[in-house]
């Protein structure tokens, strides 16, 4: 029967095992060939980014055509009258919306103004859905300015807005 | 004259900055891989390539797995490269880099049972440890590849790579108590395998 390692004998073999070992195949080839494959696929932005805007985009257009229907169908005359009732709150989604237009300008000018338009013709039309469905929950919210939920949503598509013009313009990050 | 391994090119009393000629070729290597040099990357893989793989190698403990998530370390290292900004040592960041592209590794191809059971393999390899093993590996080597995979995880990371247990619980997502437990486990199995 084997006698038990000590724990210190343990530890010496641990200390003595090699920081490198060798593969048994050549990994550069496979390497060096996605590289390259990567560079010719490599649009202008970084496919990371890609992966979170279309997502985001496509919340916020599913957003946007639930808020134009129940916008569309619900009845106006209710609407004025909790307008009225909510003047308070709705002065709330005005400054929210104020808030959300100053920070995106500030932003805008820290990335030394860079010129929407020049964005792939795909990539644009993502931001207008945003926007679109920015517009309809704001719509909804002058009927119901006390909907918590709705308020929460402005604020998501807001952010959704803003988390990507820093992915499209903010220096790249700094750790895998 | 001799060419001393250690220059002070900059001797400030309060963080005097020490290089070498192999450091100052690294440096140069990495800021021409970061301009998109694919020869001063090849150069920085072959210094680097056999240190990811031992990495990747315990870590994995199946050579094919090891070899794959090596080639995707340096995939990936093409890519984020850039980001290195020298803040600290460029072995530490790609071995910070490489540990994680494992961890993801694993956790992408964990079977659907213990997914969804959070069954842990308890089986533990039956293959007897040869002494004169052909693929060169230390014998060591072999038995830390035949623990099952949390009390390898950890122990590798303990043990071999020096990680607190703290930083060991976020990285493999488990309590620092759990990953304490795995360590005494695998340095138990261990003990009994490793002939003296």
């Amino acid at each position: 029967m084997n006698k038990l390692l000590s724990e210190q004998d343990l530890q010496n073999q641990v200390d003595k095992l090699p920081d490198e070992m060798t593969p048994q195949r050549d990994l550069w080839t496979g390497i060096e060939r996605a590289i390259q494959t990567k560079q010719q696929d490599e649009p202008l932005f970084e496919s990371s980014t890609k992966k979170v805007f279309v997502p985001a985009a496509w919340a916020a257009s599913l957003i946007a055509a639930v808020l134009v229907s129940w916008v569309s169908f619900s009845p106006q005359q209710e609407s004025i009258q909790v307008v009225q009732n909510n003047g308070t709150l709705l002065n709330l989604v005005i400054a929210m919306q104020d808030n959300f237009k100053q920070t995106k300008q500030t932003m805008l000018v820290s990335f030394g103004q860079p010129n929407v338009s020049e964005l792939p013709q795909e990539i644009q039309e993502e931001l207008l859905k945003i926007s679109s469905a920015q517009k309809a929950i704001e719509k909804a919210l002058i009927k119901d300015p006390s909907n918590n939920d709705l308020l929460n949503l402005l604020g998501w598509t807001q952010k959704q807005e803003l988390d990507l013009l820093t992915q499209l313009y903010s220096p790249k990050w700094q750790s895998i | 004259m001799d060419n001393p391994k250690v220059i002070y090119i900059e001797n400030c009393a309060e963080h005097p900055i020490v290089t070498s000629p192999e450091l100052d070729e690294e440096r140069v290597m990495i800021n021409l891989a970061q301009q998109g040099d694919q020869q001063a990357f090849y150069q920085l893989y072959q210094k680097y390539h056999r240190k990811v793989y031992a990495i990747c190698w315990r870590m994995l403990a199946d050579k094919d797995s090891a070899e794959d998530v090596c080639q995707e370390v340096f995939v990936q290292l093409w890519q984020k490269i850039a980001n290195f900004r020298g803040e600290s040592k460029f072995s530490t960041w790609l071995h910070s880099v490489t540990n994680n592209i494992v961890l993801g590794h694993l956790r992408k191809h964990k079977n659907w049972l213990q997914r969804i059971f959070s069954i842990e393999e308890q089986t533990i390899q039956e293959v007897p440890v040869e002494m004169e093993d052909s693929s060169g590996l230390s014998i060591l080597d072999l038995h830390i590849s035949r623990l099952p995979e949390r009390a390898r995880l950890v122990f590798v990371l303990f043990a071999v790579e020096g990680y607190r247990h703290e930083e060991i619980s976020k990285m493999l997502d488990m309590a620092v108590g759990t990953s304490k437990a795995q360590y005494h486990r695998a340095k138990g199995l261990l003990r009994e395998w490793v002939e003296i």
